[in-house]
């Protein structure tokens, strides 16, 4: 790929394909999307991640030019689609960019041959190779044998899948996903999930990804970026966000996780320290991880995954809370446990073979290593 | 990929220049249709409002600015009697055309009276027919004289002078509420087929009577409906001109638009004193309507949710051939009598109220319709020629302009979407003579005056909004990502328009076309007010007939309207289905 530098005062990040800089944008007098930035390497696949109002359609919208931003810049491959301020924006039809929309938007008075050919129909390519790219992408999408059928006539998957046919035929130079699961039933998206993945794989393009599913994001993802309320809450790998959640939006966003608040009293250069939990007049210190930014003194949260949490029946001494079982249900893989300390209820996730009866008294012990004092 | 283009195309940003990116294809369509509506329906708005504040000099030549004409409203001697006229014929005509209305909505969508199915077309039937030729057969059928009632009646019962008579306010309300039941059948029974049985179900669970849940769940929910639809029937018959002026006016009954009419072409001429009359009528109407567009009909969306529902139906036992005889009833007197009379009136030679059999011939089609007869009637047959002109030409251009208002208020979403909603409410208050007289005095000194094309204007600027609200149905059914993911496939505004956007909208398209056709080729108000010697329209050519010729004749080029309108009305029942009428 030859990037061509921009005319526009952009810095171009190394290795960077799409660039979504100071994004902003207005609804009326709400700010849906505020100071947006992120980008993406060639190839990867990067997810959006909040709850519904948190402004990643908004985000997605812009970057396809179904809506006009109302500051900053995105530019693809060095070219520049929209930029307010140079007075910059490329119609939608312009930037070559395929999309799956989230009621999928197949055409219904078309077969599903025809929906798939129009990308390619625009673009004026002659017919022998366009009934040849739409049987190969059919092929792909495993559709082969449903290219005469009326749209009507599909079942959800089959739309999904006919809507990502029509996305990729033009060989487009990115690729937009509109929640494209979430009206599909659970089963058939945790299936879809991994063919997504697959097929994204496969073409190699550039994709970004809207969802409010966080098991979705993490499992198709090379990058998520996790928002509220307009805002970047944090960028990153899945394991990043999981294991290390810059602040307690991030760690309760992702996962289920024990929240509680705290002060830091100490804390080395090397990210490791200690954190006082101070619950019901009792008062502990737990060592502990502490994220980038937070000095000794101050206030934090305190955030632990249940599968980090074990629950014994001996006192392992200092660092170790003493607790009562309120609930112990037995999933199968692992036991999903209750145990309550002062009023502080802890999620645990213990394993199988550990008996925890109701009403007994156990003690919890943090893993120091993945027990995170984070921003509030 | 290998696939994939290997070199990027080179592509900086566009040639800087802020206004380069707002010139699209949607931009430069949405401004111009923009520009096209506001000038349509602003200017006649505004030469009203300037014209009846000036004041013509006794000596008619020149005019000075004042408050003159507005006196005169209450100071003359046939004004107030017209306001106060007006008025008693839009109440009673909403009173008896409500309860018509409720009550054939009810018995059709809810209860088991027999042959229900059959029922629906005849009911809605009125809704295309033109009201003007409803006057002129219920005059032939009721007035004291030459009504065929009357005749009959002195014939057999031995009545010594008349049993009925229309050729007074009472007739026009009669005629008027039996063409305008239609309209609060057509709001009510939307709700009530639509509505959600359980919202029923739970109230008798609770232990609410029959009764009772009626009164307190089914009636509140229809009630936006029916006053939605009452409002119409008030403001429509307000501003209806043909039943008026062929009942009451002249005996002695005038109204508003008769008014307005005798002083836009009549002896005593006064265009400032018409545009004064119109803006007192246009301003209620469009008050009227504003309130039932802004607060009354928005609600009756929300009350009732869902679709596909299989609504609560009552058993009326023996009852129900009482309720058919009821819907039978109204069928005859709004349908089939009307039409009956006028086809036996249309083929005497003259007519005084008596069947005379060996008289009969179709000598009066002939007149009318023939052209190249030499004994034919210009004015009936310019007629039937300009209307299908205007009838085909309006109604295609107002779908256009529908298409893309529609697209801007449910697509663009911008400020211009807010003033054109605006604007596409304004015409739908305004009465056809009210605006006519507007657009007489806009555009009196410009060449398109005194040809079909003011006509043509006058036609759409008043109408579209109903072609544009067939549209907007079926354009708020469509998901808006079917439209954007053609774009993001790489296809322009107007390769969307033409290949994605239409294509779906169809079904509304036609279905509104063929609702505009209808209403222009019966349309009388504005040609009244429009046409010179040569640009007649049908129903100007039904007027010319019962002025100047004789009332067989009216009745035969009536009769040609009314077959030309049944036929438009089973098309649209075939093409658009039965739910697709929307008031």
């Amino acid at each position: 790929m030859t990037t061509n530098p921009s005319n526009i005062a952009m810095q171009n990040t190394s290795g960077a394909y799409l660039q979504v800089s100071g994004l902003i944008k207005h609804f009326g007098r709400d700010r849906a999307v505020d100071n947006v930035s992120f980008a993406i390497p060639r190839g990867h696949f990067l997810t959006l991640l909040g709850p519904s109002g948190c402004g990643k359609t908004t985000t997605l919208m812009s970057i396809a030019g179904l809506h006009r931003i109302d500051a900053g810049a995105i530019s693809l491959g060095g070219m520049v689609y929209t930029a307010p301020a140079q007075g910059v924006f490329m119609p939608p039809e312009k930037r070559d960019i395929g999309m799956v929309f989230q009621s999928y938007a197949i055409w219904p008075h078309m077969t599903v041959a025809q929906n798939v050919a129009y990308p390619l129909e625009i673009r004026k390519i002659p017919r022998s190779e366009i009934d040849d790219r739409v049987a190969g992408v059919l092929r792909l999408v495993g559709l082969a044998d449903m290219a005469g059928k009326l749209a009507t006539n599909l079942s959800g998957g089959q739309q999904q899948r006919a809507a990502l046919a029509r996305a990729i035929v033009s060989h487009p130079r990115l690729l937009l996903f509109d929640e494209p699961l979430s009206n599909l039933d659970l089963k058939l998206r945790e299936q879809m999930r991994v063919e997504l993945k697959r097929i994204q794989h496969e073409v190699g393009i550039t994709s970004v990804y809207v969802t409010h599913d966080q098991s979705e994001a993490l499992v198709m993802s090379d990058d998520i970026v996790v928002m509220s309320k307009g805002r970047i809450e944090q960028k990153g790998g899945p394991r990043e966000i999981y294991t290390q959640p810059a602040n307690s939006y991030v760690s309760n966003f992702i996962g289920v996780v024990n929240l509680l608040k705290g002060r830091v009293v100490e804390a080395n250069g090397a990210g490791s320290g200690r954190i006082e939990i101070s619950q019901d007049g009792m008062c502990v210190q737990l060592p502990c991880q502490v994220s980038r930014g937070i000095a000794a003194g101050a206030e934090a949260m305190l955030s632990v995954r249940p599968e980090n949490v074990q629950a014994t029946r001996e006192n392992g001494g200092a660092g170790c809370l003493e607790g009562e079982v309120m609930q112990s249900i037995f999933l199968g893989n692992c036991i999903d446990c209750r145990v309550r300390w002062g009023s502080f209820e802890w999620k645990i996730l213990a394993h199988p073979r550990t008996r925890l009866r109701k009403g007994e008294r156990v003690f919890l012990r943090l893993d120091p290593a993945h027990t995170l004092a984070v921003v509030p | 990929m290998s696939t994939h283009s290997v070199s990027e195309p080179v592509v900086t940003a566009p040639a800087t220049g802020r206004w380069r990116g707002l010139l699209t294809q949607e931009s430069i369509a949405t401004i111009m249709v923009s520009v096209i509506v506001a000038a349509a329906v602003l200017l006649p708005l505004f030469a009203l409002i300037v014209s009846s504040f000036q004041v013509i000099d006794p000596s008619g030549f020149g005019a000075t600015w004042g408050l003159d004409n507005y006196r005169t409203l209450y100071t003359d001697r046939i004004i107030p009697k017209a306001f106060v006229n007006t008025l008693v014929i839009s109440s009673g005509t909403t009173v008896l055309a409500t309860t018509l209305g409720v009550s054939l909505a009810w018995i059709n969508a809810r209860t088991n009276c027999p042959g229900r199915d059959r029922l629906e077309a005849w009911n809605l039937t009125p809704f295309f027919l033109s009201p003007f030729v409803g006057a002129i057969a219920w005059h032939d059928l009721a007035s004291p004289k030459i009504g065929l009632l009357n005749a009959w009646a002195r014939d057999h019962l031995g009545v010594q002078s008349y049993l009925f008579n229309v050729d007074n306010i009472w007739g026009v309300i009669w005629v008027t509420a039996i063409f305008f039941t239609p309209l609060v059948y057509l709001f009510v029974i939307g709700s009530l087929r639509r509505m959600d049985p359980s919202l029923e179900d739970s109230a008798r669970t609770t232990g609410a009577g029959l009764l009772r849940t009626t009164l307190t769940v089914t009636l509140p929910l229809v009630a936006p409906g029916i006053l939605s639809g009452a409002i119409i029937v008030f403001v429509t018959s307000a501003g209806e001109f043909g039943v008026p002026f062929k009942l009451s006016a002249p005996y002695g009954w005038e109204t508003l638009t008769t008014q307005i009419f005798s002083k836009a072409v009549g002896d005593d001429a006064n265009y400032n004193l018409g545009a004064t009359m119109s803006m007192a009528l246009g301003a209620i109407t469009v008050m009227l309507i504003w309130v039932q567009q802004r607060y009354i009909a928005p609600r009756s969306f929300t009350t009732v949710t869902g679709k596909g529902f299989r609504p609560n139906v009552l058993n009326l036992g023996r009852w129900r051939w009482l309720a058919f005889g009821y819907n039978i009833a109204f069928i005859m007197v709004a349908v089939v009598l009307p039409i009956l009379c006028l086809f036996v009136v249309s083929l005497h030679p003259v007519w005084q109220g008596r069947i005379i059999w060996g008289d009969m011939s179709f000598h009066n089609y002939a007149r009318t319709l023939v052209f190249w007869r030499p004994d034919h009637i210009a004015a009936a047959t310019n007629g039937i020629y300009n209307s299908f002109i205007l009838a085909f030409l309006g109604a295609s251009l107002a779908m256009v302009l529908s298409l893309v208002v529609s697209h801007m208020i449910h697509r663009t979403k911008g400020f211009g979407a807010r003033l054109l909603d605006v604007l596409c409410v304004v015409p739908i208050g305004f009465p056809g003579i009210v605006l006519a007289m507007g657009v007489v005095i806009t555009y009196i000194r410009t060449p398109i005056y005194a040809t079909l094309w003011i006509l043509l204007l006058g036609y759409i600027t008043r109408f579209f909004p109903y072609g544009q609200r067939n549209i907007a149905s079926v354009m708020m059914a469509i998901s808006e990502e079917l439209d954007q993911s053609s774009r993001m496939a790489g296809a322009s505004w107007f390769t969307t328009m033409r290949r994605i956007t239409i294509p779906l909208l169809k079904p509304g398209i036609f279905a509104g076309w063929i609702l505009l056709f209808v209403i222009f080729l019966r349309e009388l108000s504005i040609s009244i007010m429009l046409y010179t010697s040569g640009t007649e329209t049908l129903s100007v050519g039904v007027y010319y007939l019962t002025n100047f010729e004789s009332e067989p004749l009216t009745c035969a080029l009536s009769m040609a309207q009314t077959a030309t309108l049944i036929v438009c009305f089973l098309v649209f029942r075939r093409v658009a289905g039965r739910e697709a009428l929307t008031a």
